[in-house]
């Protein structure tokens, strides 16, 4: 049994968007990106901000594992070992900021390298435990190896990535970049054919492994790179908040990711993005009475998968069906 | 460092952890292996549980056999109304369930925050009395929490394999659709499994909250417990969560009290990676 629905896989024919709309429509939203924090200064707005475009790194990169038909639950296990060799990489043994961000970066996807082979060979919800238990495996060695992790405490007065770089504008505007680089790497990736032969492999793997693919060697290249994009999304976050500590690094967050995509929408790439902002700007939103929203986010969570079980990029492909079935009526 | 004393005691706390493990981890895969859904909010129910027991014997200050029972009872009874309004529309969908459940679990848990505050407090001990063998310092009501927890188990037992609807919720959980044209009515099962599946829980919850402590968010170790136990088991196997709760409850004894918690966590974890890349189905499940 595959861990996903038939239902899902039907809906996304309709996804497709037709050129013309989808190249306006990434300008606008990355001119807006670009252009807004001109208009509302606001801190608090920078700081939602931030978070949402870091956060797009790490569900961008689940969603290129989530593609190959794999559902890690130890993705934020991996952003925590990125955090943690970059800052250990810049106070410990004093490397500028910008290269321990590329340690960031290999030390995860090394990590994938030597567990990847063995744990992608397991399937569907199996995959889903064991990447579960490697996350709190890890987690545990950031709260137990004390000398080097600081234990739960965590590790504080981390330098700014550039002395030039350190207000929060400029903070938004380097996340954004790293973000923007990610989503397209992981859109170009999606659009070619290697990204017709990872949905490939998701779909029939052992008719793909028949025509040719080379099933394991892709999967891991896909796990390896999406551990390293989410390392960055770990050291961009502790250059980020000056301080990191195991809680940030947990199964919660590991989830978080998860619900992400699966809110947004699975099977295509702006489903990861729509869930982020959804995710992260909901219970800011929600404001006010912190328990209450709690509460509220839990409902709106269980309403959207009752309701949407493909996510809600969902609601673009209803609603196109409803206008066309409304136009053939006015037609005839 | 190995003398009588400390192993009959950590024998007597692997006993009492495995019973309570034993009765969460048997509804998570009972929901599993009937109707496919990973119950994220399974902690919760537990954590109800603990409440009601709060209520019903600390506050109101029941007899304790009633209280516990009747506490398990209501708990599962009110959880009924959330298998109407929120868990029916997740059946046989395990990958939604997983996340919608998990936004039950939040909203379950906040608003407990809400109406209970997020103090911890403390369930009086059913019993005082204290038996002493030997060396061996048993409290008696450790002793009522493993007679408990074995007589609903020994019940669920009795329940699964003699009755008519044992039959049919094993039916269901083998091939849903070949029970349903055998006249069997899934509905019905389904609801069946879930009032059993939050009774055990909330059961479990109560016994937990006693011997720790009671919180709103108390249900997350059950919860992840569960989750670990039924692996080992072997995903909607009974006896599988059966066998995996008591190696898991007495390994955890054992281990935590010669090498300490952290040895415990890393070996219980690592040992079911292992088992999972080799044996991935489980102990006791069946392979696909």
């Amino acid at each position: 049994m595959s861990a996903f629905d038939t239902a899902i896989v039907d809906e996304r024919q309709s996804f497709a968007v037709s050129r013309n709309v989808l190249w306006p429509g990434v300008a606008l939203i990355l001119a807006f990106l670009v252009g807004w924090p001109l208009f509302a200064p606001n801190p608090f707005l920078f700081t939602i901000a931030t978070f949402i475009v870091l956060n797009a790194i790490g569900a961008t990169s689940l969603h290129l594992i989530i593609r190959t038909g794999h559902i890690s639950l130890g993705h934020a296990a991996f952003m925590g070992v990125g955090a943690y060799c970059c800052v250990l990489s810049v106070t410990r043994f004093g490397l500028p900021p910008v290269l321990g961000l590329v340690i960031g970066m290999a030390g995860p996807a090394l990590l994938a390298l030597i567990i990847g082979p063995v744990v992608l060979r397991l399937m569907g919800k199996y995959f889903v435990l064991v990447t579960f238990l490697l996350g709190e495996i890890i987690r545990m060695v950031f709260v137990e190896w004390t000398s080097v992790t600081g234990g739960s405490n965590g590790i504080s007065g981390l330098p700014p990535l550039h002395p030039s770089l350190a207000s929060p504008i400029a903070t938004y505007y380097v996340c954004l970049a790293a973000s923007v680089a990610c989503v397209a790497l992981c859109a170009r990736i999606l659009s070619s054919e290697v990204g017709r032969t990872i949905d490939s492999i998701r779909e029939a793997e052992k008719v793909a492994e028949c025509s040719g693919v080379p099933v394991i060697r892709l999967k891991v290249s896909i796990f390896v790179l999406a551990c390293g994009l989410v390392g960055l999304q770990g050291g961009l976050l502790a250059f980020f908040l000056h301080y990191i500590d195991p809680t940030s690094f947990s199964m919660v967050e590991s989830l978080n990711l998860v619900v992400m995509n699966v809110v947004g929408g699975m099977y295509s790439l702006g489903g990861p993005l729509i869930g982020t902002v959804f995710i992260v700007a909901l219970p800011e939103l929600l404001r006010g009475y912190v328990e209450l929203q709690r509460v509220f986010f839990g409902i709106i969570l269980i309403v959207v998968m009752a309701a949407l079980p493909g996510g809600m990029v969902e609601i673009f492909g209803r609603a196109r069906r409803l206008l066309s079935t409304q136009m053939d009526r006015t037609a005839r | 460092m190995f003398t009588t004393t400390i192993l009959g005691q950590a024998f007597l706390n692997g006993l009492s952890l495995s019973a309570i493990y034993v009765l969460i981890a048997l509804g998570f895969t009972l929901l599993f292996g009937i109707m496919k859904v990973v119950n994220f909010a399974h902690g919760s129910f537990a954590m109800l549980g603990g409440y009601a027991l709060y209520y019903l014997y600390g506050v109101l200050g029941l007899p304790y056999l009633p209280a516990i029972l009747l506490s398990a009872f209501g708990v599962a009874t009110a959880g009924l109304v959330l298998e109407v309004l929120v868990f029916r529309w997740f059946y046989q969908k395990m990958f939604q369930s997983m996340i919608g459940l998990l936004g039950l679990n939040i909203a379950i848990v906040f608003t407990c925050v809400i109406v209970f505050d997020v103090y911890e407090r403390s369930i009086p001990p059913a019993l005082d009395g204290v038996l002493q063998c030997g060396d061996l310092i048993i409290p008696t009501d450790r002793l009522l929490v493993v007679a408990i927890a074995a007589v609903v188990l020994l019940a669920f037992w009795a329940f699964m394999s003699l009755t008519r609807y044992g039959l049919a919720m094993r039916a269901a959980a083998q091939d849903v659709e070949i029970a349903e044209t055998q006249g069997i009515r899934t509905g019905q099962i389904y609801k069946l499994a879930f009032f059993v599946a939050i009774f055990m829980a909330a059961l479990a919850g109560g016994i937990y909250a006693q011997i720790y402590a009671l919180s709103p968010f108390m249900g997350d170790r059950p919860l992840m417990v569960a989750f670990v136990v039924v692996i080992l088991g072997g995903m909607g196997s009974i006896p599988g969560a059966a066998l995996g709760g008591i190696i898991f409850g007495f390994g955890e004894s054992f281990l935590s009290t010669f090498y300490g918690s952290a040895v415990s966590s890393f070996v219980s974890f690592g040992a079911v990676i292992a088992l999972l890349i080799l044996r991935p189905w489980g102990l006791l499940g069946v392979p696909e």
